[in-house]
């Protein structure tokens, strides 16, 4: 969620892949326990989702499974579901979903596939929560929702791929559809009978706290018997239980030659690049195909090649990396800062989807905040090349963020008098020893953020504006370097 | 084989602490080719946008009620019908025989129908040619690809792709074919109030987008002493060269943000302490927003504005479930914004000249997933203003037969009448010549009515 020197001098000891190797037996850190030992609840229910806000930031800076933590906020972009909307009264659901991202978001992807097509937030988002065999007197029939965005979001895609990620085409030269209406009425009705566990039927089910952040039960009586038709022109047999249809269908779409490439290219573009070569995606696929040891899915194995392919090292051109998405802006300040209110919390920081545009587990739908393939007018699109951060990027939403920026330097830093209990501070004590010498600040505060590579005309304006405050005045000539930085384009990019 | 980091430096770029910038190249000028001619237009017009996200039910929205036709959406439609007798009647001035009305939330669209200020759109949406029930099943005609899903749906409403590549938005090219027609305007034709959209997504111009009640200004910048130099600094470092297109994409962003906030934030002030209208708009973020183009609207001379299209929006249409309980809240919400709207470009003076308009993903099933329904095609659509020849159904209301002529399955109901068709009939009101309607609306040959004529 940005690095530290802390990050950068263990990796420069042991080496990238040992360092990644130990993240992976990191334990994730978990939101749900947090919510749970808040007692007595709130009255209102959905007050809740301030604390799991609190938590995943807490988690974000100060968290030792700082990879898991990465890479679930990937997911969590990708196989999206969201506090705003059906989920706002269950706050306890989406921390219990973002703790299934953490701790499975490196495991086997059938696994991790099962776990949020059984996660009740999941259920509720994309309502296959409740949802029923045919009932054909009343024109009523299986709900398609989470059978189409299964496919389409968070597996195989809307066109056949190839293992580099490139579109196959027809003899037209036209994309082929990888699924049909058909197909998923087949799948929606694979998907019958669950919802939240331990009701006395399935229409009778209530949320309650517990079974919100339970997997979700089959009631077979609710369950469709007959055939369905899945990909690749396979029908699942009639008189299954649901748990084998649900096996049957997850096998079905797994198996599916493009979950490799299309994972990859989300992956990669979530972690490293907005423009993967073909190349870079295929070298992953194939991992993700096959880890070396015969098994396909095998995500931490995915995520290394990700993280250790030379595309993602190598010597930067013009379309290297991507832009970095405001939220993770803001936890590289507060990783590089330490930043935190006095009792540990960052509860006061209650409403990023306004500061910023997004906050964790808030999109707006399972579209994400941002689309993939977001490519701005101009030279972007023009290169045919994507730009999916740009999306958010907006004229208003920059002029937040860089408004965001001033409160959290200018007036939330650890020399800021007369702030509130809760306030969230960056601390600027090493800036507040050197900040008379205006060089040995810059210095400091580029090393930290910019990783001392800031340009010569970003450091010149950084000299400018800080010495436009007399010597003595080192919170302001701290937070002015600071912010400086912060709001710069060099700074919103991961190169 | 994986080369070890060789220095903190190495390992920081790898995860994304740090930015290599070289002043090498002045920033991308975005501003292609000039195209048309003319001088400025001698009026003023406005298209406002209401994109309803998620896919509207709207045939929950307009329904028939006399017996036969009432009987057949109920059959259809079951646990989801809208009952009889609360459906708000309507007199359209010309009859298919049927009768209608509106959902009983919607008194203000009611009204706005009955006085000739709106009117419904009957069964639009995305289509590359006519298409029957017999050529879709025998894919007899070309489509647009992806039907029911709602990015790929949404994309064909914003920009007409039909089955190319195309990447801008029919408004975005309105705005590249009058750009010199409109040269003087302080302020980008198309402004969205929503989010980044392909709808206004041109090659020559570029949209603005601006926060439900107008643009923010930089705080800590000024118009002296050190918030001068805090601006002047930020400017000064937006603009240098940047290697990452990455970069250089941002920072045209924030070009444009600086460059618009102080000059429109300023324009709108006034409109804040003093109100140029009476009407009260809802609280709804659709209403704020709706509040806000009124008052943008209302200082169209301070800005030199001629031409504008404005992108407004709502959410929470994807009723998946619990349909019966949200969609009444929804159409009601849509309502009183559209009316409130109306009323205030009437304070304004300016009804004839603004034209609203709505747009969904699509329509939804006429049939039940039990408690809600699934993505379908074509849907009706609103269309309100002066200029509007109103109480009219335009475009043949569907039969509502589930595996009738109009059902594809499941009660899909295939459009009547193209999104091309509805965008062209806007685009040439807002003064876009018929020979550049093709442009606008790429698949207009493909239709023999090329204006619907509910616009006068």
């Amino acid at each position: 969620m940005g690095a530290t020197s802390a990050d950068a001098d263990r990796v420069i000891a042991i080496g990238y892949e040992a360092w990644i190797d130990e993240q992976l037996v990191r334990p994730a850190s978990l939101e749900l326990p947090h919510l749970q030992s808040i007692q007595p609840p709130p009255t209102n229910i959905g007050d809740l989702h301030r604390d799991r806000l609190d938590v995943w930031f807490r988690h974000a800076v100060n968290a030792p499974d700082q990879l898991k933590q990465r890479v679930a906020f990937a997911w969590s972009e990708i196989a999206v579901v969201s506090q705003v909307g059906a989920l706002v009264n269950l706050p306890y659901s989406v921390a219990s979903y973002q703790d299934l991202l953490a701790t499975q978001g490196l495991g086997n992807y059938r696994d991790l596939i099962e776990a949020i097509t059984l996660h009740p937030a999941m259920g509720v988002y994309l309502s296959m929560l409740g949802n029923q065999k045919p009932n054909p007197a009343a024109n009523i029939r299986p709900d398609e929702n989470y059978a189409r965005e299964l496919m389409q979001l968070f597996t195989i895609g809307l066109v056949e791929l190839n293992v580099d990620g490139t579109p196959r085409l027809d003899a037209m030269g036209q994309p082929i559809p990888t699924y049909s209406q058909p197909i998923i009425e087949g799948f929606a009705h694979a998907y019958t009978g669950w919802t939240y566990a331990g009701a006395p039927s399935l229409p009778q089910a209530r949320p309650t706290a517990v079974n919100q952040v339970q997997p979700m039960q089959l009631y077979p009586a609710y369950h469709d018997t007959g055939p369905k038709l899945v990909l690749g022109n396979v029908t699942i047999p009639p008189n299954q239980t649901g748990a084998q249809d649900l096996d049957a269908a997850l096998d079905n779409i797994f198996a599916h030659p493009n979950v490799g490439p299309f994972i990859a290219q989300r992956l990669i573009q979530r972690l490293v690049t907005s423009n993967p070569s073909p190349a870079y995606v295929s070298r992953v696929a194939q991992r993700f195909n096959d880890n070396g040891r015969g098994v396909r899915g095998d995500l931490a194995a995915v995520v290394k090649a990700i993280l250790l392919d030379a595309e993602a090292r190598g010597p930067a051109t013009a379309s290297t990396g991507k832009l970095k998405e405001p939220l993770l802006r803001l936890t590289q300040l507060w990783r590089a800062y330490n930043a935190r209110a006095a009792d540990g919390s960052f509860r006061a920081f209650g409403a990023p989807g306004t500061s910023l545009g997004q906050g964790p587990l808030q999109a707006n739908s399972v579209f994400n905040f941002f689309g993939p393939d977001f490519a701005p007018a101009g030279e972007i699109r023009a290169a045919g090349l994507v730009a999916p951060e740009l999306e958010i990027a907006t004229e208003y939403q920059n002029t937040q963020v860089t408004n965001t920026f001033r409160t959290y330097t200018f007036n939330r830093n650890s020399r800021s008098a007369g702030l509130p209990a809760d306030a969230i501070v960056i601390n600027i004590d090493a800036e507040a020893a050197v900040a008379a010498d205006a060089n040995a600040l810059v210095n400091l505060v580029t090393d930290k953020l910019l990783a001392g590579q800031a340009s010569a005309a970003l450091r010149a304006e950084m000299l400018n504006l800080v010495g436009r405050y007399g010597v003595a005045d080192v919170p302001n000539r701290a937070a002015q370097a600071i912010y400086t930085v912060v709001t710069s384009p060099e700074y919103a990019l991961q190169p | 084989m994986t080369t070890e980091p060789r220095s903190r430096r190495d390992f920081l770029r790898l995860t994304g602490a740090s930015a290599a910038s070289f002043l090498l190249a002045r920033p991308h000028d975005a501003v292609g080719q000039m195209v048309g001619g003319g001088g400025p237009f001698n009026d003023y017009r406005a298209l406002v946008c209401v994109f309803l996200f998620g896919g509207n039910d709207s045939f929950n929205m307009l329904v028939p009620t006399s017996t036969n036709e009432y009987g057949v959406y109920a059959a259809s439609r079951q646990n989801l019908a809208v009952a009889q007798g609360t459906l708000l009647p309507i007199n359209p001035v010309i009859s298919d025989g049927a009768q209608y009305g509106v959902h009983p939330s919607m008194p203000g669209l009611q009204s706005l129908f009955e006085q000739g200020s709106a009117a419904f759109v009957a069964n639009v949406g995305p289509l590359i040619a006519p298409t029957t029930k017999a050529q879709y099943a025998a894919k007899a005609v070309p489509l647009p690809p992806q039907l029911f899903s709602h990015n790929d749906q949404q994309d064909q409403w914003h920009s007409l792709r039909g089955r190319t590549l195309s990447d801008t938005g029919w408004a975005g090219r309105m705005a590249d074919l009058i750009r010199l027609n409109v040269a003087n305007q302080q302020l980008a034709t198309n402004v969205s109030l929503a989010g980044n959209t392909l709808f206004q997504s041109g090659d020559d111009t570029v949209s603005y987008t601006m926060g439900p009640t107008g643009p923010l200004t930089f705080s800590g910048f000024g118009a002296a002493g050190l918030q001068l130099e805090q601006r002047r600094a930020f400017e000064r470092i937006i603009n240098a060269s940047y290697d990452s297109i990455y970069l250089r994409g941002f920072a045209e962003v924030q070009r444009r943000a600086v460059e618009a906030a102080d000059r429109v934030s300023g324009a709108l002030a006034p409109t804040v302490q003093t109100p140029p209208f009476t009407t009260v708009f809802p609280a709804s973020p659709l209403g704020q927003q709706l509040q806000t183009v009124a008052r943008l609207i209302s200082v169209r001379s301070q800005l030199a504005m001629q031409r504008q299209v404005f992108f407004v929006s709502t959410g929470g249409f994807d009723s998946h479930d619990d349909q019966v309980v949200n969609q009444p809240n929804l159409l009601s919400n849509v309502s009183a914004c559209l009316a409130a709207f109306y009323a205030a470009t009437v304070e304004l003076g300016v009804a004839q000249s603004v034209t609203t308009f709505t747009q969904s993903d699509f329509g939804r099933t006429l049939t039940s997933n039990g408690d809600g329904t699934d993505h379908a095609w074509g849907g009706v659509q609103v269309v309100v203003g002066q200029s509007v020849r109103g109480r009219r159904i335009v475009g043949r209301y569907p039969s509502l037969a589930l595996n009738g002529p109009d059902d594809v399955g499941g009660g899909r109901m295939i459009p009547g009448v193209s999104a091309d068709q509805y965008a062209a009939t806007l685009a040439r009101w807002f003064g876009i010549a018929d020979a550049d309607l093709s442009r606008v609306a790429p698949n207009i040959g493909n239709f023999t009515e090329r204006d619907l004529g509910f616009l006068i």
